[in-house]
């Protein structure tokens, strides 16, 4: 049972998490309605009846997209990392960190460059 | 099941990307047949390493995904600058340099 | 609960000994950053100081390493540094200082901007003949991240032939191919063609990576291991099928011989050496070549060594193919870039003849030659991107007629780059081919290097009708117009001419450099 333990705990904190989002939002939150916000999500394309453009997605959306594909494959390395961060200690670390200093400084670039800017 | 037949299915995916490589039109279909090569060569790394008991062949695809991550990135940059010069993407059409 | 407490050896790296890639990459990301953050007018001084410091530094620290006493301590060949990863020997700090002194002229030609703005578009994304590329040529816009993404690729090129495992080495292949691959679209003329070049560049390109890696699985299953070492030692325990190894052999060969631009994987090398931006080309010609040759030897020396009577039936019928098809081809070229590309096929060929010989002399002469055919080709390219058109270089032969009566000095320099690339004596062409064929005879390759002799007279028939076209014909009425260099472009020309001229009458010391990196052979 002891096994367990920690799934319970984390479970709680995870609900607790979700609940306390949820309900602070609720509360602490302007109130505005629009269309947009009672749709179901689907990554800016209109679902139903008939796709805007005859389901074409503006270009934009590539290039956001592009972006979530690079930064998100570089979590990869950190998964072997963080499974085996105590054994390999402070020389990992110090590398780990140089790898997301160059990941920082791509996200600058593209941040400064624009590429995050919607319009 | 034996590891071998993965690496027989990764040999079949590997020749049909290879073969939509040299058979189809569109660049970005072209492109998606690479891809498909380099997820076959992911699949063999993998059951190689199951066959030798070792991680090697599995660190190898965590590089290979990278690598292919970034070369999508840099392909559809391409792909697209020539399909907004030309209105196509058909590599037909992409004919002015040669003999 | 408890995870096992042992500890994992924390993995060394030799950060000195990897000091110059690690330098040159430093520097590319720093150029990341400066694009970043710097304003506009500061950013072109500053990747100035990057990248031609980022690529000097490296040169001096590659000297460095190779006059270190501690690596080479004993009659050592050399260090594995990195965990087995990178090797640090002789004949890979021959190669790495040649890629780093060609990258410098290079980057020289990159970096001028006299002719016009620059050689590279002002703005990539705006598509030709839109608007924006019109509101962008008029803002002035340049794109000055062609700095950084040349210092990645040259980083690769380090890395390339250092590796000493083939996970690194096909990292290294992508590292130094994204950024041509992006480069080779940037053209600020003609570009459509530059768009085209890119996209043939790049699917072949990911195309013969995708073959390169698959052979690098095969090669993974039959041996277990992907380190180069590894493989070698299965070879000659002979366990293992044969069918992996020999399907990786022929894969991994297939990806090295396609980036060298090798018959029957020639045919990316005419449309991308044309279409792309002529420093660019200047790059791959010189750069690329050298890097891709490096790791090439190292594979077939290192892991596949004990196979000689293996592979070596294959590769002479592609050295063959190389020299035979790119001198015949080049023949009815029209395009003096194109020309140029498949004498760089040719050579490649001359170049292949050595390294079947697969011994110190082969290694020692393919070094030397790679040095030598590096600064022909850059002062050539850069001697190109001279003679121009209102519209752009004049790259069609037919502008290049009569050259040599209105600017003698600049058609002189470039018919004794074409002597060079023909291999008339007293030019560094002749030394190098004198080398690598002798080394192909004692090697027992003596038909091959018929054939080489035979391509040579063939090709040196094209190089010297350009030079009776130069010479001996009358100018063309409204021909282009021959540019005074910058200072950036005269220095690439003035030494791509002095090392060819000096390689050809007193190549000894640079011989016995190839000689001495040579004796060796790879570290295992």
């Amino acid at each position: 049972m002891r096994l367990y333990v920690p799934i319970l705990v984390l479970a709680v904190l995870a609900a607790g998490f979700a609940i306390f989002s949820v309900t602070f939002g609720a509360l602490a939150g302007p109130k505005r309605w629009n269309k947009a916000k009672l749709e179901s999500y689907e990554c800016g394309i209109e679902p139903t009846p008939a796709p805007l453009g005859g389901g074409k997605v503006p270009i934009k959306y590539y290039l956001t997209a592009m972006l979530f594909i690079v930064f998100d494959i570089e979590i990869v390395f950190l998964y072997p990392w963080a499974v085996t961060f105590n054994k390999l200690g402070a020389f990992a670390l110090v590398e780990m960190v140089a790898f997301v200093v160059a990941v920082l400084i791509a996200y600058a670039y593209v941040w400064r460059r624009g590429g995050l800017d919607w319009d | 099941m034996s590891p071998a037949y993965y690496v027989f299915l990764a040999v079949i995916l590997f020749v049909i990307g290879g073969v939509g490589v040299l058979v189809r039109r569109n660049a970005i279909v072209i492109f998606m047949c690479v891809e498909l090569m380099l997820n076959a060569c992911n699949l063999a790394f993998v059951a190689f390493a199951r066959m030798h008991g070792n991680l090697d062949g599995q660190v190898v695809a965590f590089f290979v995904m990278v690598v292919a991550a970034a070369e999508v990135v840099v392909g559809l940059a391409i792909l697209m600058a020539i399909y907004r010069a030309r209105k196509s993407a058909s590599v037909d059409d992409a004919n002015l340099l040669k003999y | 609960m408890s995870l096992a407490a042992a500890t994992i050896p924390a993995p060394s790296i030799e950060y000195s000994q990897l000091a110059p890639m690690l330098i040159v990459f430093g520097a590319a990301v720093v150029g990341v950053l400066v694009e970043a953050f710097a304003p506009r007018h500061l950013r072109r001084p500053a990747h100035l100081v990057l990248s031609l410091g980022g690529l000097a530094t490296a040169f001096v620290l590659t000297c460095v390493i190779a006059g270190s006493a501690s690596i080479f301590a004993n009659g050592s060949p050399g260090h594995n540094a990195a965990m087995g990863a990178v090797a640090v020997d002789r004949p890979t700090l021959f190669i790495q200082g040649t890629i780093l002194v060609l990258a410098f002229v290079s980057v020289l030609l990159i970096a001028d901007s006299a002719q016009d703005v620059s050689p590279f578009a002002g703005q990539a994304a705006a598509a030709p003949g839109s608007p924006e590329e019109r509101e962008g040529l008029l803002a002035g816009l340049v794109h000055t991240e062609i700095y950084p993404l040349t210092l990645f690729a040259v980083g690769g090129m380090l890395l390339f032939p250092a590796s000493n495992d083939l996970l690194t080495m096909f990292v290294a292949l992508e590292v130094l191919s994204l950024p041509l691959y992006l480069l080779c679209g940037l053209a600020r003329r003609r570009r459509l063609l530059s768009h085209e070049a890119a996209v043939k560049y790049f699917l072949l390109g990911a195309f013969s990576s995708a073959f390169f890696l698959f052979g690098i699985a095969m090669l993974y299953g039959y041996s277990g291991s992907v380190s180069l070492a590894a493989i070698a030692s299965t070879v000659s325990s002979n366990t293992g099928s044969t069918t992996l190894l020999f399907a990786g052999i022929a894969l991994t060969g297939l990806g090295l011989l396609f980036k060298i631009g090798a018959v029957p994987f020639q045919s990316w090398k005419p449309d991308v050496y044309q279409g792309a931006p002529t420093p660019v080309t200047a790059l791959m010609a010189s750069c690329t070549v050298v890097s891709a040759f490096g790791a090439l030897l190292r594979v077939f020396y290192v892991a596949f060594g004990n196979l000689t009577w293996d592979w070596r039936p294959a590769m002479w019928a592609v050295a063959i193919l190389t020299m035979v098809i790119g001198a015949i081809i080049a023949i009815t070229q029209t395009d003096v870039k194109r020309l140029l590309a498949y004498s760089s096929i040719a050579h490649a060929g001359f170049i292949l003849t050595a390294v079947i010989a697969a011994s110190a002399a082969g290694l020692s002469s393919s070094l030397f030659y790679l040095a030598a055919y590096g600064f022909t080709t850059v002062g050539a390219f850069a001697v190109i991107t001279l003679v121009r058109d209102p519209g752009g270089e004049a790259d069609h032969l037919s502008r290049w007629a009569g050259l040599g009566k209105r600017s003698p000095l600049v058609a002189g320099i470039f018919a004794f780059f074409l002597l060079a690339f023909a291999g008339i004596p007293l030019t560094s062409g002749f030394t190098g081919k004198f080398a690598v064929f002798q080394a192909a005879v004692a090697g027992g390759a003596t038909p091959l290097v018929i054939v080489g002799v035979l391509a040579s007279a063939i090709a040196a028939f094209f190089y010297v009708r350009v030079i009776v076209l130069m010479f001996f014909s009358d100018p063309v009425p409204d021909g282009p117009e021959v540019v005074v260099p910058s200072l950036f472009t005269g220095t690439a020309v003035g030494l791509g001419a002095v090392a060819t001229l000096v390689l050809g009458i007193v190549p000894g010391p640079v011989l016995d450099l190839a000689n001495h990196a040579a004796t060796q052979l790879f570290v295992r």
